[in-house]
């Protein structure tokens, strides 16, 4: 509600991305600019998805209350454009297994925060008004930045030629939780009507269990040799 | 990090022009736009009279205001909204917010009027006109109530009432959870109306039989007055004398389109305008009809019509006693025996009131035509000029008893023919009735009339020659009278008799705030989070090696 309590959001939603990259020793490796080539990817994947669901998927004409299951089910299919754009970034990023997920995750992570978060913040938290959906919106920045580096590992492992036959199965279906998890987290809201905290706990602990369970398989696969 | 940011810039700046601006405008271009404001609520409200009257102040002389919201009980009101609500509005709670400086007034009125207790509507009646006597440089608002207005108001209610008894903790934990409300209006600061014209209308039905006919007068004053001019409806004053004025107009039209029934008595009906700002369009058009109209041709007498729309009791208010002889003496002859014969449940006198031009308002409409020696009175059902029914926002439509409003048209109409035809040399009986069947005083044409009059606000500032009120009203007479003019009055440039002020209705904001404690309070637990965060990442290593010792035994057996 005045330039403090943008400072508070920014800082909430900005800070542990700053961290994520001191800490993991990308600075090291010169990466800043492969990051910033991550986001412009990102961005690249995002126009192509609007455009094909601009072009091929109807507008919904239901009721208010009425939610199309079907309809969403298939618009968040689209979102296997978001695994391509990042099984892409890897690929051109020579180095470990560690370094190309980091790169991937943190640029598209960061490019989603600037694009999606940073102007309703700048728009609203400066407002008079005051709403707890800014400082909402910037722990959600913080469950993405989680989120995208768990996809990130998985495609990875997905791609990888040398991944067991046990291991694909648990893969495969990451993979799907990781693509249909906003999917999910819109049907848990119009089904069980939860409040706007509540559904931040929830899509934190659905991260948290994804990236645990990812974070188990890297670490079998790379040790496992 | 800021050192590869550096490089990637130079690398930008190295390559094509234009780029870089294309990457630089849109930044300059958000930083510079306006903040667009998202309010939790909304609201229309009505401001205070603001006018000047013969050079005397009147009302609230301001209109803006961005100011936090407050209720009576807290204890520091100075430069606060002041919330209340009609059903806890007392006059000294009203003096303590102006007397601690509080920056603005709010008062909330309940949707339905008729819905609230009779007490409390009769105490604010009487406390408008000194509320707009006193001296007010806040503004007061006036705002209907609705359920978010409701809360808003509760919510304040709840935090002012709390200010003073908390210790420290509790004041903490309040801040975090409490609403604070900001309230804002989006318009400019008021100024005086330039060129206002108020609009008066005259129509005239001729008597049979020469020049030099007597002139019977009917007049009513078509405007309104409350304490807020855009809730000022006027029913009772003055709706009922306008609809009692078109019905009379009606039935003697009608009487004399038949050559057997065309009197040899001229009828002029003026509906005047800014009536209760000293009865403005009267005297205007006194002064600038002097040589003729009204005084050349004879005026038998000039009877005004104020309030009539209710009561069981009529006056006849005169500043002079009619003389013996003269046709003001038959008429309230006549009213007396209208009334003795056919209705006696009907209480009826004269009031003789002398005029007082010490005053600073004149007290009614006959008043201005006593000035100037013409022979005049006002029938009303009120006894006395002071009270507050003629000049409330809460008279509204339930004021006005419809068929106490048919008695009283019927009686005037019965009493006026008994003059006009001369009916009592004639000899004929008290209770001869004359307006009935086909002749009858219309209910529903009454009723049509005041619904239509009370539907929209009619004060004098928000009637301009253009407005709907004015063009209806012409027409209607237009359809019963002939030589229908409209009369404008515009206040003197020099030394003006009235001044009018804009800006009387607003919309209203109301921000959702929270104190600047809380930003402090959030931003400490941010810093908190932002150090777990750090530490957790700083020693992922120690969750890495967990993780691996536990995938690490499966391998080894192998």
């Amino acid at each position: 509600m005045t330039l403090f309590h943008f400072g508070n959001c920014f800082a909430l939603a900005y800070f542990p991305y700053f961290i994520t990259y001191k800490c993991s020793g990308l600075s090291e490796y010169n990466a800043f600019w492969r990051c910033v080539q991550a986001g412009a990817t990102y961005l690249f994947v995002q126009l192509c998805k609007m455009l094909f669901l601009a072009t091929f998927f109807p507008t919904w004409e239901g009721g208010v209350g009425a939610y199309d299951f079907v309809g969403e089910f298939m618009k968040a299919t689209v979102d296997l454009a978001d695994l391509l754009g990042l099984h892409l970034v890897m690929s051109r990023n020579a180095g470990k297994g560690e370094y190309k997920i980091m790169v991937a995750a943190m640029g598209w992570a960061t490019a989603e925060l600037v694009m999606s978060r940073c102007l309703p913040l700048w728009v609203g938290a400066r407002g008079i008004e005051f709403d707890w959906k800014y400082i909402q919106m910037s722990f959600d920045s913080n469950i993405s930045l989680v989120h995208y580096i768990a996809t990130a590992s998985v495609v990875w492992m997905f791609t990888r030629y040398d991944l067991p036959k046990s291991f694909r199965l648990p893969v495969t279906v990451l993979l799907a939780l990781c693509v249909y998890k906003a999917f999910l987290m819109e049907l848990f809201v119009h089904v069980f009507l939860l409040g706007s905290w509540t559904v931040l706990l929830v899509k934190a602990v659905l991260t948290g269990a994804i990236s645990l369970c990812s974070l188990f398989l890297f670490v079998t696969l790379v040790h496992s040799n | 990090m800021f050192e590869e940011a550096s490089e990637v810039f130079d690398n930008m700046f190295k390559s094509s022009f234009p780029f870089t601006f294309i990457v630089f405008i849109p930044a300059v271009l958000i930083l510079v736009s306006p903040l667009p404001a998202e309010a939790s609520h909304e609201f229309t409200v009505y401001r205070m009279q603001q006018y000047d009257l013969q050079g005397q102040p009147y009302g609230t002389r301001n209109a803006i205001l961005n100011t936090e919201a407050r209720t009576v009980e807290a204890e520091v009101l100075s430069r606060r909204c002041v919330i209340m609500r009609l059903a806890d509005f007392s006059y000294d709670k009203y003096q303590k917010a102006l007397r601690q400086s509080a920056g603005a007034v709010v008062i909330i009125l309940p949707r339905n009027m008729s819905a609230m207790p009779q007490d409390i509507v009769q105490q604010f009646m009487e406390l408008e006109p000194e509320m707009l006597a006193t001296e007010t440089i806040v503004p007061v608002y006036f705002a209907m109530e609705d359920d978010e207005l409701l809360s808003i108001y509760t919510q304040t209610l709840t935090s002012s009432s709390s200010q003073g008894s908390l210790s420290a903790a509790e004041v903490l934990l309040h801040t975090a959870t409490a609403n604070g409300f900001q309230m804002v209006t989006s318009g400019a600061q008021s100024k005086a109306v330039s060129d206002w014209a108020i609009t008066s209308l005259e129509g005239r039905l001729a008597g049979v039989g020469g020049e030099d006919l007597p002139t019977i007068v009917v007049v009513a004053h078509y405007d309104s007055f409350g304490v807020a001019p855009w809730l000022s409806y006027g029913a009772d004053s003055n709706g009922s004398g306008v609809s009692m004025l078109l019905e009379l107009a009606r039935l003697f039209s009608k009487l004399y389109t038949y050559k057997r029934t065309h009197a040899a008595y001229n009828l002029l009906f003026f509906l005047s305008g800014g009536g209760k700002f000293n009865y403005q369009g009267t005297k205007r058009w006194l002064e600038d009809n002097l040589d003729h109209t009204v005084m050349c041709l004879k005026a038998a007498f000039v009877l005004c019509l104020d309030t009539l729309g209710n009561g069981d009791s009529l006056h006849l208010h005169v500043s002079k006693p009619p003389k013996e002889g003269t046709p003001q003496y038959s008429l309230l002859k006549e009213l007396e025996a209208v009334v003795a014969s056919q209705y006696p449940e009907v209480k009826f006198s004269m009031v003789h009131k002398k005029i007082n031009l010490a005053d600073d308002m004149l007290a009614w409409e006959h008043e201005r035509f006593g000035i100037r020696r013409l022979p005049a009175f006002t029938l009303s059902h009120l006894p006395s000029h002071r009270l507050a029914q003629r000049s409330s926002i809460m008279d509204v439509r339930p004021h006005v008893d419809v068929k106490k409003l048919s008695r009283n048209t019927k009686l005037v109409a019965e009493a006026l023919a008994r003059v006009v035809y001369n009916l009592t040399e004639k000899g004929a009986p008290g209770d001869l009735q004359i307006f009935t069947e086909q002749m009858q005083v219309q209910d529903e044409q009454l009723s049509a009339v005041v619904d239509w009059l009370t539907a929209q606000p009619r004060a004098a500032q928000l009637v301009d020659k253009d407005s709907t009120v004015v063009s209806t009203l012409e027409y209607h007479l237009g359809r019963y009278l002939k030589d229908v003019k409209r009369h404008y009055v515009k206040a003197d440039k020099r030394d003006p008799e009235f001044v009018f002020y804009d800006q009387l209705k607003q919309t209203m904001n109301a921000y959702r705030v929270k104190p600047a404690i809380f930003d402090l309070l959030l931003a400490v637990c941010i810093a908190a989070y932002l150090g777990m965060v750090y530490l957790a990442i700083q020693n992922f290593g120690v969750l890495y090696s967990v993780v691996r010792r536990i995938t690490q035994p499966k391998a080894k057996a192998h």
